[in-house]
């Protein structure tokens, strides 16, 4: 078995599926359509202020593995789904952006910027034309760099990392995403110590699950559902809610201001909305590629250097960047979708989440079994297949459909969801609220997980109040058991040296790094957390 | 010159009892082996030492919080109004689980106050109508009453949202799949 071998097999497994219907003989396979149904739900979602992509995620999973049940077939159809709709909410945050300065999403705030300014000169259609061509281009040359980079790092992470110095890599990834994540390491610290104490109660090796109180409830652990769905999805519901019970408003129907003229974009655009896109790209993916640093940094820092080059650039009669200039939504869409992709590669290649839509596609294949993120999936073996390389090839080939869908129909579809934004919050966020419990309880089946979600739905919405970024509690507690199971089998390998964690050279180098990179973000200026 | 909040100084101080709590009490006391265990004469990691290890972030948070962030120029505080609401919001969530929960046996009990042969819910949860009555009036009530709270007052929409998204979630997880418990029937 080769390389192109693998990628055919990615390819056979996701076109030559299990069938969903044939039309004029031509054969459709159940992945496909969900990558495109997930696609269509993900620029749904996006466009509507107050979800955000892995609301839908969340709430889709177990609904999916309820349809699909659990088996490795139902892997390529539940993660194209999801990689659909992480991939829809990012053009969707735009159209709120434009055409009413609400973002859809936190990564198009600056969208808003410019693209506003240009509905109200009546140019919202082209302004959305113009961050629709942005994305989908952001979008596919981060996936390009996903399918280069995420082989060659996981082989790179299995040739040279022993046991010891996966356990210092892991360490290194939650002290990054502590220093990165919201702008105070010691509530990243404290975030990060949560996830891990959450997460070790009722488990352990011994007889008696530690932690537990006695508790038959608490004796088989928290589900992992529970605590990324409570603090993740039910936190961000309760604090959505209280910012709009303090605002006690009622808003009237939002209109879009009047349109006229050439709203079309023409080759000329393109060709000078091309240099911002291209830079943003690259800002966008090498911050995608690093754990926990988000879209809306990429967002604010492609928009930064956009402006940057454009105010070299520009002629008197140009508008300037934040008065409706197309190049600050072209900088802005173009670093904030090149993210999605990018993030991929420490999910692939070492197992590590980066933001919270990938939180949900390890938990798709944590529940459904036969698919571990890491760099195992890329062992390249001759004498037999490696099915979880072939789901990898299957994944990338469902990236690729999603951006074929996002070059050919997405632009239109986007268009047309401006009447999003008349969802009420108040009466949105409740029944999302209901959906998740039921969700959970559904795949659970017992009423403690409901209990138990609503507890870290609370925690979530305490730390949202005192600006302790979720995030980081959600990575540790899906690494944390990862992390204590590498640790004991490296302790042992080591022949009991206590020291495992500093005795060998790149050991000693990870571990000088996470303590590095915590006191290097405590000693910046900072006001306060996020 | 404002004053400094000493947000951060007190959240610092809780996170730092907390850790130091959980690290030196609930841990030792609730953890059957300890840090290193030496089995059949090899050493190896016990239970104990992941868990302190989580403490250790927790307590290094807290005092980097306490000693170096104590003065940070915006600090973030919880203050009463968020106190009420989530409490509201709490007390709203658990009280449509719990009439989720007990809807379904309560009816029963009052249906078996007038005939000769009881009813069980256990043997009726699967049965349409009876599997249904706990979640629908449970989720009317939970999505109604939060509606409420956020819109300062009921009305006729927030009832219609609930009922809508209750019948929704029904249609959604019920009627398709033979095998799956909507709440509370897992559990009775």
């Amino acid at each position: 078995m080769g390389v192109l071998d693998y990628i055919w097999l990615g390819v056979q497994a996701v076109f030559w599926g299990p069938e969903a219907f044939t039309l004029l003989g031509v054969y459709v396979s159940v992945t496909v359509l969900m990558v495109l149904a997930g696609f269509l739900l993900g620029i749904a979602v996006g466009a509507t202020p107050g979800l955000a992509g892995p609301f839908a995620m969340a709430i889709s999973l177990p609904i999916l593995i309820s349809v699909f049940g659990y088996s490795p077939d139902a892997l390529l159809p539940i993660m194209g789904f999801l990689i659909g709709i992480m991939k829809g909410a990012t053009i969707g945050g735009a159209v709120p952006a434009i055409l009413f300065n609400t973002p859809g999403t936190p990564d198009a705030f600056m969208t808003t910027l410019d693209g506003f300014p240009m509905a109200e000169r009546g140019q919202a259609q082209k302004a959305l034309r113009i961050a629709h061509f942005s994305s989908a281009a952001g979008d596919t040359f981060s996936d390009l760099v996903l399918f280069v980079c995420a082989p060659f790092l996981a082989i790179l992470v299995e040739a040279y990392l022993d046991l010891p110095e996966k356990a210092a890599l892991l360490i290194l990834s939650l002290s990054f995403i502590a220093a990165v994540i919201g702008g105070s390491p010691a509530k990243g610290l404290i975030s990060i110590g949560l996830g891990l104490l959450a997460v070790y109660v009722g488990t352990g090796e011994d007889f008696y699950p530690r932690m537990s109180l006695g508790s038959e409830e608490l004796s088989r652990g928290f589900p992992i559902t529970t605590a990324v769905l409570g603090v993740l999805i039910i936190g961000a519901v309760f604090k959505s809610l209280e910012e709009y019970w303090g605002e006690r408003r009622h808003l009237d129907p939002a209109q879009t201001p009047p349109q006229a003229g050439d709203q079309r974009l023409h080759w000329a655009d393109i060709r000078r909305l091309l240099p911002y896109i291209g830079r943003s790209a690259v800002i966008g993916t090498a911050i995608g590629a690093l754990p926990g640093v988000g879209s809306t940094m990429a967002a604010t820092l492609g928009y930064t250097v956009g402006r940057g080059r454009y105010q070299k650039s520009k002629s008197a009669r140009d508008p300037q960047f934040g008065e409706g200039a197309p190049e600050g939504i072209a900088a802005t869409e173009a670093a904030n979708s090149s993210v999605s992709g990018a993030n991929l590669i420490p999910v692939l290649s070492l197992g590590i989440p980066g933001n919270a839509a990938a939180v949900f596609l390890i938990l798709a294949a944590d529940s459904l079994g036969g698919f571990n993120p890491g760099p195992a999936v890329f062992r390249f073996s001759a004498d037999f297949v490696n099915p979880e390389l072939v789901v990898v090839f299957g994944l990338f080939t469902c990236m690729v459909i999603a951006n074929l869908f996002n070059w050919t129909i997405g632009g239109v579809f986007m268009r047309s969801m401006g009447f999003m934004i008349n969802i009420p919050k108040s009466l949105l966020l409740p029944s999302v609220l209901l959906l998740t419990l039921t969700a959970i309880y559904v795949q659970e089946t017992r009423l403690e997980a409901v209990w138990f979600a609503l507890g870290f739905g609370v925690l979530g919405y305490f730390m949202r109040v005192l600006a302790i970024s979720p995030l980081p509690f959600v990575v540790a507690f899906i690494l944390g058991k990862t992390l204590e199971e590498t640790s004991r089998q490296a302790y042992s390998a080591t022949g009991n040296d206590p020291f495992f964690l500093v005795s060998s050279p790149v050991a000693l180098i990870f571990m000088c790094l996470s303590v590095a990179v915590i006191v290097l973000s405590g000693r910046k200026p900072k006001g306060s957390a996020e | 010159m404002p004053a400094v909040s000493r947000s951060n100084l007190i959240l610092g101080l809780v996170c730092v009892a907390f850790a130091l709590g959980v690290a030196l009490i609930w841990v030792p006391l609730d953890t059957h082996t300890g840090i290193i265990e030496r089995v059949r004469g090899r050493y190896s990691i016990g239970d104990a030492l992941a868990p302190t290890v989580a403490t250790m972030f927790i307590l290094l948070g807290g005092v980097w919080l306490a000693l170096f962030e104590r003065r940070a120029r915006s600090q973030s505080v919880i203050d009463g109004d968020q106190l009420r609401f989530i409490s509201a919001m709490t007390g709203v969530v658990v009280l449509g689980v719990l009439i989720m929960r007990y809807t379904g046996p309560a009816l029963i009990e009052l249906i078996n106050q007038f005939r000769s042969d009881p009813l069980e819910y256990r043997l009726l949860r699967n049965t349409p109508g009876w599997r249904h009555v706990g979640f629908l009036l449970g989720g009317v009530f939970m999505v109604t009453g939060m509606v409420s709270i956020v819109e300062h007052g009921v009305s006729r929409r927030a009832v219609v949202t609930g009922l809508v998204a209750t019948l929704l979630l029904i249609v959604v997880f019920d009627l398709p799949f033979e095998d799956l418990l909507l709440p509370p029937n897992g559990d009775v």
